[in-house]
């Protein structure tokens, strides 16, 4: 038996030593993300939340503008009586808003924003925190000082404040108008929200350029670049990747709120409209209509609470996948 | 984090606004009469004291926000009210059927003209401590609320008095017009001798001079900027003198015994009350968020609290939350107003059809959820002044597209093509809150039903919002507005608003023929005379069809089976019943 | 480091100097002022709008209002110099009249401690809600690290997911309704903040999303340390299990978490608006946001000041941090 299994063992060990010769690293990666089943998960979730955003048009059983009057807070299909003693209609599988229009309609709308704003900003913010937290942390000294103290006034910046000011001078411009109101609002989160992710980056880069590794390929004149790129980034990775999974339902709850400043999806009257609605706004009709109709809260927070857990499962999966001293295991 | 977090604080501050004030269109708050109990205004001193000692509960009231101030010369929003006026009493009062009634003064008396108004106090009046009120308190009160050092926002109510305005605007140099005020606002013996101090018990008189003729002015004299708080007391606390209940000695019908910034106030009975002594303690809780207060009324750690649109199918669908729901009109009068100097809405047959395509009634049904009542008229129902049967301009989409298409406009491709062939762009602003965007959704989905028009919206930031519809120049081309009363008297509703250079100032109302009817209107002074004056103004104001009249709101309260006797009112500040506090009687909680 | 550390200490007067200037000019650039109402019953007419103004000084030129803020100026009214910011003084609420920001903030109820205070308030409530993050979160990122993969690790990447979609305003409404309407173990609305329990749930809510963060966040760099060379080599010499991770693998751990904490704290302390409305809480998170939808000019400056004095004080308590943490790091060059 004993003898068997080491037998089985170095041939396994071997096999995987002789694939390895004809893989490249992204190659490698790529296979040990689809061993992932936690991430498969996270990515098949995150396709067809964007396959029904995408789609939203053909998918939504009813016009999502389409007011119902003597309809309004309908329950579910499947509650016969609701605590308001209204009765579910059928037509209407997720129940009816404060005016009648159709709940399921809405939240299959409402993704089309919900993605775009999930990520856009998210991507941006950690572009510029982690390019401005390896600089700082790397440079130290003046650079460090100068950036950290920026990231200070960021800190303090009066948002709310220039969110006004950015709806009122911006709202009649090409800026204020473009995608809606959309490409404004993922400009302003960008400029208050990279203050986070650059201070994470720089106390990582503070550590890990100590370490021996980094001092040795400094030793042999590799660029400040390539060792910001190559060894300090990969080792910073699970922090930035974790932020980026709370960024996005932090952008989602506030593109709602920042929509009731004008400085975010204009609501409109136009059935072909792309953005029409977006979960943020949904969630925040259905707080007023808690005890009359939770699902209009219920129904848009699981669709957050489910991007952002295939985020995370996907995200822990990228980064187990990409670390270069996983090689040859999982 | 904490940036969301602010975010979404602003979004909820905004709705609270909404919900607390009812400025913007809202049917949480504000007052009206309807089943007016005749007032049982003698407490119930004697009763039971013999046998079982009368039970002596809690009254448990959530009135929301706290106060900013509780200043009876520098409060004028709705929360500091409903605090101020437990704790003192003005001149006159309002009864149940919105009448005014004597409070502090026993009797008033106007000169031939209306320009002059003499208060005559009650005998042996006192503060809570049992120290002497007397008509000097209310001159000082009356003086402190025009002074320009006291800087009080609604110092403007009592402008009617002679050199009031001059020196209330006053920067510098001021005491010239001081010395005006010291004689048209002056406190005297009845033989017209000088009082000697606050502790000169034959000073019962009090003397105003107007600069014109100002019979409703004995109402005037009810609000909260008569109420004659302590000169010794506010100068030696300083200016945050009222954040101390100490402070706070008063002559209304109870007495603050605590106040907890940003908690609570306790008040016990006051049982010195001239009317009788409350049965009852008074306490008030400050719970802004909707939901949590209707949680905690439902736990029966509240014995009043207002109920939200939102709930009230909840509410009405259970059959003990259904007996406790308490629902009344209210005091204020909301409209879409027009920009009557900003294309098309300064063609009047624009504004005709507007008012045509717009359904009240489904309004008040699918919006407001039947919280609130249709109108077409300004003055509420329930309001001296109200005109019964109004139809005017009322729903008809036949008539409004027949209008839009005999002025000779246009409509294609839901653009507004006006007599000269050009497009008009129309644009709805409002205050963006959730609710403001469904209300706005629905009005504009509507209009496009009716006449074929888009109607852009555009919601913006709760106080830039205000800021805008202020100035004439800024104020948007169509938006809603509302106005409560600050008393009931038709000059509140039309002068104080419609009266060229007035609040329809903002959208560029100015009619001569309007001014006339009403200055002659304020200075009559025969009681049906007067009525009917106004009677004729509001017909003119409706038939110019500025805005397009939309609904009255309603209070709604939930009220505990254990608290009984409420005389509601639709002037009520903050709960139901609290313009009449003695009457209430509050038994033992039942689980 | 000493003189490292003073450096920085100097550095937070041009730090809020830039904030105050920046907070000042975006204010004023907001439409609207003080005076300018919700729109209930009357609004305050121009007559006394221009009282108020000169009442307040709001009349004066910008730059003028700023220096006054900043240093000081003589009043209008009493002709005497009131100092301004660099006496302590953070001026009149102009929303709260006749009250200074500072009396707001800091001025506890008559014959009460300091604790008693608005910002006394949100600093208990802040420290406690950043312990129960603390205690809670930290041990549990280990533990889904050390068990990655596991139900544990899932189950706990899947509550800190769930916890921040959800909005604190729909947690606390949730709380509410199971902890106090059906179970009746705390009241909703306190009788009084001197009992312990009425703390729990303000204080986890509040802190429920920096007990997600630190749980992820620890777990993340723990992670990142399990596979260094030096972990594997502590374990083949044949080290405790308990010491590997206690001395070798949460030193360097830490750092990620350490500097979230900084800020996070300072986020705390300084109050929540929702927790405090949904709680009733008597703290200081109120005061920012309804200040600046009231454009109380003062209270803006005055919590956005105290705001980023805490942010930059934190933020080198956390550089101060790493220097302990590892001491390898250098933060001078």
């Amino acid at each position: 038996m004993a003898v068997d299994n080491m037998k089985t063992n170095k041939v396994v060990a071997l096999n995987a030593l002789e694939k390895r010769r004809f893989r490249t690293p992204w190659q490698e990666a790529w296979g040990r993300l689809i061993r992932n089943k936690a991430a498969v998960l996270g990515v098949v979730l995150i396709v067809s939340f964007l396959f029904i955003a995408v789609f939203a048009n053909v998918l939504a059983p009813h016009n999502p503008l389409q007011l119902n009057s003597g309809k309004d807070f309908l329950p579910p299909s499947w509650i016969e009586t609701s605590a308001s003693g209204k009765h579910g209609d059928p037509e209407f599988i997720l129940g009816t808003d404060t005016l009648g229009r159709d709940v399921l309609s809405r939240v299959v709308y409402g993704s089309r924003v919900s993605m775009m704003v999930g990520f856009a900003p998210t991507l941006i913010i950690m572009l510029v925190g982690t390019f401005v937290g390896l600089m700082a942390g790397y440079y130290g000294g003046r650079w460090d000082n100068f950036l950290m103290r920026l990231t200070d006034v960021m800190y303090g910046f009066p948002d709310l404040l220039f969110f006004i000011i950015a709806l009122i001078s911006l709202r009649d411009t090409w800026l204020g108008q473009f995608m809606n109101g959309l490409f404004l609002l993922f400009f302003a989160l960008a400029i208050i929200n990279w203050v986070g992710v650059a201070r994470i980056v720089r106390g990582q880069a503070l550590s890990l350029k100590q370490k021996e590794f980094v001092e040795a390929a400094r030793s042999i004149g590799v660029k400040d670049s390539q060792i910001m790129l190559r060894h300090l980034l990969p080792n910073a990775l699970g922090p930035i990747i974790v932020q980026g999974s709370f960024l996005i339902p932090g952008m989602i709850i506030t593109e709602a709120v920042l929509g009731y400043l004008g400085l975010g999806l204009k609501p409109t009257t136009n059935p072909d409209a792309f953005f029409i609605t977006s979960w943020g706004s949904l969630m925040l009709d259905g707080q007023t209509s808690i005890n009359a109709q939770p699902y209009l809260l219920l129904a848009p927070a699981i669709c957050v609470a489910l991007v952002v857990l295939s985020f995370t499962f996907l995200g822990d999966g990228l980064r187990d996948a990409l670390d270069p001293r996983m090689r040859g295991r999982a | 984090m904490r940036k969301i977090f602010a975010l979404l604080s602003l979004l909820i501050v905004a709705s609270m606004a909404l919900a607390a004030c009812g400025g913007a269109p809202s049917a949480t708050q504000a007052p009206t009469d309807q089943p007016a109990q005749p007032a049982a205004t003698t407490a119930p001193e004697q009763p039971a004291a013999t046998e079982a000692p009368a039970y002596h509960g809690t009254l448990r009231v959530n009135v929301g926000t706290f106060p900013d101030i509780m200043d009876p010369q520098k409060s004028s929003f709705v929360n500091e009210i409903a605090v101020l006026q437990m704790v003192y009493e003005g001149l006159t009062r309002l009864n149940g059927d919105l009448e005014t009634v004597p409070a502090a003064a026993e009797s008033w008396k106007y000169n031939g003209d209306a320009t002059e108004l003499v208060f005559t106090l009650r005998k042996g009046l006192t503060y809570s401590d049992g120290s002497m009120l007397n008509a000097a308190r209310y001159e000082y009160s009356l003086h402190r609320n025009i002074d320009p050092a006291t800087a009080g926002e609604y110092a403007s109510i009592t402008n009617d008095i002679a050199g009031a305005a001059d020196w209330n605007s006053c920067t510098e140099n001021c005491d010239d017009k001081k010395a005006v005020v010291m004689e048209t606002v002056k406190a005297s013996h009845a033989d017209g001798a000088a009082c000697t101090g606050y502790d000169d018990a034959a000073c019962d008189t009090l003397t105003l001079k107007f600069t014109q003729p100002a019979p409703y002015f004995h109402t005037v004299a009810s609000l909260w900027v008569t109420y004659p708080a302590k000169q010794e007391l506010i100068e030696a606390g300083g200016e945050d003198w009222w954040l101390d209940s100490d402070n706070h000695v008063g002559n209304g019908p109870f007495v603050m015994t605590n106040l907890e910034q940003g908690v609570n106030v306790h008040f016990a009975p006051n049982e010195v009350y001239w009317a009788g002594v409350p049965s009852y303690d008074l306490d008030y809780s400050f719970i802004t968020d909707g939901a949590v207060a209707f949680e905690a009324y439902k736990n029966n750690e509240l014995d009043i609290n207002g109920l939200a649109a939102e709930d009230l199918a909840t509410v009405q669908a259970d059959p003990v939350l259904s007996k406790e729901a308490n629902i009344y009109p209210g005091s204020c009068s909301f409209a879409m107003m027009y920009h009557q100097l900003k294309a098309p809405f300064n063609d009047p047959k624009v504004r005709e059809a507007f008012s045509y395509a717009l359904d009240r009634d489904a309004w008040v049904t699918d919006v407001l959820k039947g919280l609130g009542s249709s109108t077409l008229t300004w003055i509420p129902k329930g309001f001296p002044g109200y005109k019964d049967g109004e139809t005017r301009w009322g729903y008809d989409p036949a008539k409004a597209v027949q209008t839009l298409t005999d002025a000779g406009y246009k409509v294609e491709g839901g653009k507004l093509i006006g007599p000269d062939g050009k497009a008009i762009e129309i644009t709805d602003t409002f205050s963006d809150t959730p609710r403001n965007r469904t209300r706005n959704e629905w009005l504009v989905a509507k209009w496009k039903e009716v006449l074929g028009i888009d109607i852009k919206l555009d919601p913006v930031e709760a106080t830039t919002y205000t800021a805008l519809t202020k100035d004439i120049n800024t104020a948007p081309q169509m938006y809603i507005l509302g106005w409560c009363a600050d008393y009931p008297d038709p000059q509140n509703w039309l002068s104080v608003y419609w009266k060229t250079g007035a609040f329809g100032q903002r959208i560029g109302y100015s009619n001569p023929d309007l001014d006339a009817l009403l200055t002659q209107a304020d200075g009559e002074l025969d009681p049906a005379k007067r009525a009917d004056l106004y009677q004729q103004a509001q017909d003119m104001l409706v038939a110019g069809a500025p805005v397009s009249f939309m609904w009255n709101n309603v209070n709604t309260y939930m009220v505990k089976p254990w608290v009984t006797n409420l005389n509601k009112t639709p002037m009520d500040f903050g709960w139901i019943g609290s313009m009449d506090p003695l009457s209430v009687t509050v038994s033992e909680p039942t689980k | 480091m000493s003189a490292y550390f003073i450096r920085r200490i100097l550095w937070l007067f041009p730090v809020l100097f830039v904030v105050a200037l920046i907070t000042f000019s975006l204010m004023h650039a907001a439409p609207g002022g003080p005076w300018d109402r919700d729109l209930s019953s009357r609004q305050v007419d121009a007559g006394t709008q221009k009282v108020l103004n000169a009442y307040y000084g709001l009349d004066k030129p910008l730059w003028r209002q700023f220096t006054a803020y900043v240093f000081g100026d003589v009043s209008s009214t009493t002709d005497k110099f009131v100092c301004g910011l660099v006496c302590g003084n953070l001026g009149p609420s102009y929303r709260v009249r006749g009250s200074t920001v500072q009396d707001i903030l800091f001025k506890p109820p008559k014959g009460k401690g300091f604790e008693y205070s608005r910002f006394g308030y949100s600093l208990r409530l802040g420290l406690i809600s950043l312990v129960f993050a603390i205690v809670l979160g930290i041990p549990a990122g280990i533990f889904s690290a050390l068990k990655q993969n596991s139900l544990i690790d899932y189950l706990s990447g899947f509550i800190s997911s769930v916890g921040i979609s959800i909005p604190s305003f729909v947690m606390a409404i949730f709380m509410i309704i199971i902890f106090a309407t059906t179970l009746h173990w705390v009241s909703v609305v306190p009788k009084s903040w001197d009992e312990a329990k009425a703390w729990v749930l303000p204080a986890a809510v509040l802190g429920f999303g920096t007990l997600a963060f630190a749980t992820r966040l620890t777990r993340a760099s723990m992670l990142e340390v399990l596979r260094q060379d030096y972990i594997r080599t502590a374990r083949a010499k044949g080290l405790h299990e308990n010491i590997v991770v206690w001395r070798h693998m949460l030193r360097n751990a830490l750092i990620p978490v350490v500097t979230i904490l900084g800020p996070a704290l300072a986020g705390l302390v300084t109050g929540s608006f929702i927790i405090e409305t949904m709680f009733s809480f008597p703290g200081m998170g109120r005061a920012y946001v309804t200040a600046i939808s009231q454009r109380d000019y003062s209270m803006i400056l005055g919590t956005t000041l105290l705001y980023v004095l805490m942010v930059s004080l934190a933020n080198l308590s956390v550089d101060f941090l790493y220097v302990i943490i590892d001491p390898r790091i250098r933060l001078e060059e």
